[in-house]
């Protein structure tokens, strides 16, 4: 590769700079408004840095203990809403959705998709069809159906429900992704291992899973990502904390007439922190699973 | 920066650790299953988000005293409460006690999804006396009864009366022409540029109700005694009022421009930062205002509707039962009873949960005798005034043409008012496509 | 490692049966039943029950549900608000699709470089995809409010604007801020679908082409660009569709406000389905919009097809 002048590379850098700043920016502004009072972020215009940062917006949060600033008051209404509270149950249940549908995609989604890129019977096109198909719903026309089979389940309000809808959504694209996966792989291995007396099972479970295993961390940082996220079935098909995921509970929170900026800022910190670091960590799976699931082969 | 996938190693640990991680969970899913006891009567009880803590502890006291009723409570954002509900009460999941409002007690009994209380509690009758005018209307269809109340307060005129002194007024305007001069005057002398803010934003319910206000407090209606519109008048109070509005914001600039994304909460934290001088917004907001965290705290005052009456809305949210329960046999409907009694009535003589909301959020109350027990006096007078809400409760009046497609025209009519007040449509026009809906829906709901 | 677990596992194998076809089908309808149950249970049942529910009048807080053959559909074309919300939606997508592929290109080309330090913009550029619309959309709220957002304090302070900016007030305005915020969330995907096209791309072609003088834009223009053809197409194809069934972004920062400026044609069903609570009406528009849907995963299926022919 020829040398760069170096104007050239600064006018890069500076590219990148500004790159890294549309992205950090809005994050660093939700996690500074969560270290201050809301009055601070009221003024005009608001201080850059918050001029004495405090955790006291978390504390109240995990802890129930009321911030200083807002003690000297005759009431109990104002700018920390209890609703804050129930942030942490959110969380929870966000992770617990989002990790059943992991579950139900890697065991269901494999076995599926290991079927249908390795083996040849009537039916397989018909079936992968409309697996595939089913994802060109519009899921506004869906929403109320779909309720109603929550309830004939007895699944409303519950976090089973959550994952039942929300594995339904995701396993098409985790059938597409790994089915193209297995397909890529040499099938030489898995031949000579039936050949040698292996049971199909036997030769995705020894042979095919270990070679799949980056495609399987790519279908699960999806599944994860997108039941993590999920808002307007989360919103119709929950109503109590035992099942409502972290996106209907801030939603609600920032029209509380209660609630103060800074702790709508700590519900969006809260509520992204789990998804960044997911997303760092499986960078590299959801990256090449996005690549192979959109253009490969 | 390579885009290849990864060594095998490390993703089969990562592998395992999802299976594992996956496994906890469904445990875990399975683990907090609902468990309940058959000796006891479980209700169900749905409310919008607001302060669930201090309705967990009310429902704690309620089942100390009722051991044998258990009472589950399941809450939804109040800007989707109409459309969740709905939706549960059509799909087969209503609860048994539910929150309501004025605008949607013609819907809600046209669907025929809750009950009248009078036909199973005679007893509760008797609190209607001692109920504002605009609180037993709003609770009262046909001569029946649907609700006992949560809270009931009026849309009031609020304003900084720091600012108004420093603009060089006395006391607070009179007319919507006053409140014009004395904004110009704010505008003048650099105190506040934008003087006037109402949530305009397009999700937000409360801007139909604080429209009805203005319109009241010129004397005008927006539908006469049959409930057909009379807001589309050439002329009328409410076209006079919505040119008034689109004035202010495009001819004067005395209307926030930002009320197009403001709902309730950041019209009052902008007042409350001193950015802003008269709101029109449900009581309640001025106790946020002089005794929450703001800038500018203590410096509220509340006003008499500006115009020319100096009428409002007065407006009541109740805990109705629902139809649900009224089929699930004598020991439900006992127990809602009980529940209806704890909360919206009396218990030992006293309003113990409307006047805790008094207390400790500032809510109004549909009970008026409540206004002489000296606590709740003392707990008002620190950031309002007793006398003046008085003679403002006095002057309310409920909303006009609740009809059971209230709620939907309500939707529409939102967005003309919007419209009209942006500059993009004339009032005269905005007014005449929210009557044309109107008709439209008249006609839909009468097949 | 395979070769060696299959041998390690030769113990477990066990001779094969005869019989064996019935088996292998056996196993293959034995591994698709539940998914195949699931997918049936939560999209072929509501596509039936919505598609039937589409030919009925059935608002949820009217009694009756009489069929109305097509009279849903027919309202919906003709219904004045269907129409200006469809023009937002062109307008959305006409500015949103190559607003995000451009960006995503530029982005991509951008970290192509080889630049040092640039590994760590290549992390950061998954974040804004992967949290919750909702909480980007509040975040992005707070930063735009014209009484006290974060950017108009920041302007302000710098003296870029005498006062503040509704963002979200102008009808504009606010469509484009709606606009540019989606294209915040959407651009990295983008980014990652480029930059594997960019890396497949032979460093001698580029090389070659400026060993013959060409310019930096005659380079890309020339010989990047031609063989990014594929994931170009698929990029405006993906974009389109998810910029036709929007939805997240809207509730949460305007509601479809001011008036009905950021009004979508999703956004509209939903205020039709769950506001109006007309569900006739609002499974039809669904179903209209499926219609357009379906045209462009079509093209879109073509284009990977071809793609794979390609490969």
């Amino acid at each position: 590769m020829s040398r760069r002048s170096w104007w050239h590379t600064a006018l890069l850098a500076l590219a990148g700079v500004v790159l890294a700043l549309v992205i950090l920016v809005p994050f660093g502004f939700a996690v500074s408004a969560s270290l201050q009072t809301e009055s601070q972020l009221i003024e005009r215009p608001p201080p850059l840095v918050p001029p004495s940062p405090t955790i006291d917006n978390y504390r109240y949060v995990f802890t129930g203990q009321v911030p200083e600033a807002y003690k000297q008051r005759a009431l109990l209404r104002g700018s920390v809403t209890q609703e804050a509270r129930v942030l942490p149950k959110g969380l929870r249940n966000s992770f617990l959705v989002a990790l059943g549908v992991v579950l139900v995609n890697l065991t269901f989604g494999t076995l599926a998709s290991y079927t249908f890129a390795r083996q040849r019977f009537r039916g397989k096109q018909a079936a992968f069809g409309f697996i595939l198909a089913s994802r060109l719903l519009p899921t506004m026309a869906v929403a109320i159906p779909i309720f109603e089979i929550l309830r004939q389940l007895d699944l409303l309000d519950s976090k089973l429900g959550l994952v039942a809808i929300y594995s339904a959504f995701t396993l098409p694209f985790t059938i597409w992704v790994l089915t193209l996966y297995f397909r890529s792989l040499p099938p030489e291995m898995e031949e000579a291992a039936r050949v040698d007396g292996c049971t199909r099972f036997g030769a995705l479970r020894y042979v095919a899973l270990p070679l799949a295993a980056p495609g399987l961390a790519a279908v699960g940082a999806f599944s994860f990502l997108f039941s993590y996220s999920e808002f307007l079935f989360a919103l119709f098909t929950t109503s109590t904390t035992h099942a409502k995921t972290i996106p209907v509970m801030i939603s609600a929170i920032s029209v509380n007439p209660d609630a103060s900026y800074t702790l709508v800022a700590v519900g969006i910190v809260m509520s992204i922190a789990a998804p960044v670091l997911f997303a760092l960590v499986f960078r590299r799976y959801i990256t090449s699973g996005l690549v192979a699931s959109l253009t490969r082969r | 920066m390579q885009n290849t996938w990864v060594g095998r190693q490390p993703a089969r640990a990562l592998l395992v650790l999802w299976l594992v991680a996956g496994v906890a969970a469904v445990a875990a899913v399975g683990a907090t299953a609902r468990t309940t006891s058959a000796s006891t009567v479980d209700l169900k009880f749905q409310v919008w988000s607001y302060s669930i803590p201090t309705i967990q502890s009310n429902i704690k006291r309620f089942q100390t005293l009722y051991p044998g009723v258990k009472v589950n409570l399941s809450d939804t954002s109040w800007f989707d409460y109409h459309d969740v509900m709905a939706t549960k009460f059509t799909g087969g999941s209503a609860p048994d006690i539910a929150y309501s409002s004025d605008h949607w007690l013609r819907e809600w009994v046209a669907a025929n999804w809750i009950a009248p209380l009078d036909k199973y509690f005679p007893q509760f009758k008797q609190y209607q006396k001692e109920w504002a005018p605009y609180a037993r209307e709003g609770m009262t269809l046909d001569g029946h009864l649907y609700g006992l109340p949560y809270y009931a307060d009026l849309i009031d005129f609020l304003y900084n009366a720091d600012q108004v002194k420093q603009a060089g007024f006395n006391g607070a305007p009179k007319t919507w022409d006053d409140v014009r001069k004395i904004s110009l005057a704010l505008k003048q002398k650099n105190i506040v540029q934008y003087p006037l803010n109402i949530p305009l934003k397009k999700d937000d319910p409360w801007l139909i109700e604080i429209f009805y206000a203005m319109v009241y407090g010129n004397g005008g209606h927006m539908f006469d005694k049959n409930d057909n519109p009379v807001f589309n008048k050439p002329g009328s109070a409410a076209e006079k009022m919505l040119q008034w509005l689109q004035n202010a914001r495009t001819k004067w600039k005395i209307l926030d421009p930002a009320g197009p994304e403001s709902a309730e909460p950041d019209v009052v934290k902008t007042m409350g930062g001193g950015h802003s001088t008269f709101t029109v917004l449900a009581k309640y907001n001025l106790a946020e205002l002089n005794l929450g965290q703001h800038k500018e705290a203590g410096h509220f005052k509340l006003a008499l509707m500006p115009g020319t009456t100096h009428s409002t809305v007065g407006f009541v949210r109740f805990y109705a039962m629902t139809a649900n329960a009224s089929k699930r046999g004598s020991d439900v409907t006992k127990s809602v009873g009980k529940f209806l009694q704890y909360f919206g009535g009396k218990t030992g003589g006293k309003y113990a949960v409307e006047k805790r909301w008094a207390l400790e959020k500032g809510l109004g109350f549909a009970n008026l005798p409540l206004y002489n027990d000296p606590q709740i006096k003392k707990a008002i007078n620190k950031w309002g005034s007793v006398p003046l809400e008085q003679s403002q409760a006095k002057l309310a009046h409920v909303k006009e043409g609740l009809t059971p497609f209230w709620g939907v025209w309500d939707i529409s009519a939102r967005e003309q008012l919007d419209k009209a007040i942006l500059g993009q449509e004339s009032p005269r026009a905005a007014l005449k496509n929210m009557a044309d809906r109107w008709n439209q829906l008249k006609k839909q709901y009468k097949r | 490692m395979a070769t060696s677990n299959a041998a390690a596992h030769r113990a477990r194998v066990r001779p094969r049966r005869p019989g064996g076809r019935i088996a292998a089908r056996l196993y293959a309808w034995g591994t698709l039943t539940p998914v195949l149950v699931f997918v049936a249970l939560f999209t072929l049942f509501p596509f039936f029950y919505a598609l039937v529910t589409s030919l009925h009048r059935y608002v949820l807080t009217i009694p009756g549900k009489p069929y109305v053959g097509l009279g849903n559909y027919r309202t919906a074309l003709s219904d004045a608000m269907v129409h200006s919300s469809a023009r937002t939606s062109l307008i959305f997508i006409a500015a949103a699709v190559p607003l995000v592929t451009v960006l995503g290109l530029g982005v991509a080309v951008l970290l192509n470089q080889r630049v040092k330090g640039f590994g760590i913009l290549l992390v950061l550029v998954l974040l804004p995809w992967s949290v919750p619309t909702v909480s980007a959309g509040i975040m992005w709220r707070l930063l735009l409010h014209g009484d006290f957002g974060a950017i108009d304090g920041f302007l302000y302070r710098f003296h870029a604007i005498d006062s503040y900016v509704q963002w979200l007030s102008g009808s504009k305005l606010a469509l484009m801020s709606v606009i540019l915020v989606h294209a915040w969330r959407e651009f990295p995907l983008p980014v990652i679908l480029f930059l594997a096209g960019l890396q497949t791309i032979p460093p001698e072609l580029t090389e070659a082409a400026r060993l013959d003088r060409a310019s930096a834009w005659q380079r890309f223009r020339w010989v990047t660009l031609p063989l990014l053809k594929a994931p170009l197409l698929i990029v405006l194809v993906y974009e389109t569709i998810v910029a036709i069934s929007v939805f997240d972004v809207v509730y949460v920062l305007t509601g479809g406000g001011p008036g009905s400026a950021t009004t979508l044609y999703s956004w509209y069903t939903y205020t039709v389905t769950f506001k109006f609570l007309d569900l006739g009406m609002g499974a039809a528009m669904s179903f209209l919009m499926a219609a357009v849907l379906f045209v462009f995963i079509l093209l879109y299926m073509r284009i990977v097809r071809l793609r794979e022919a390609e490969a």
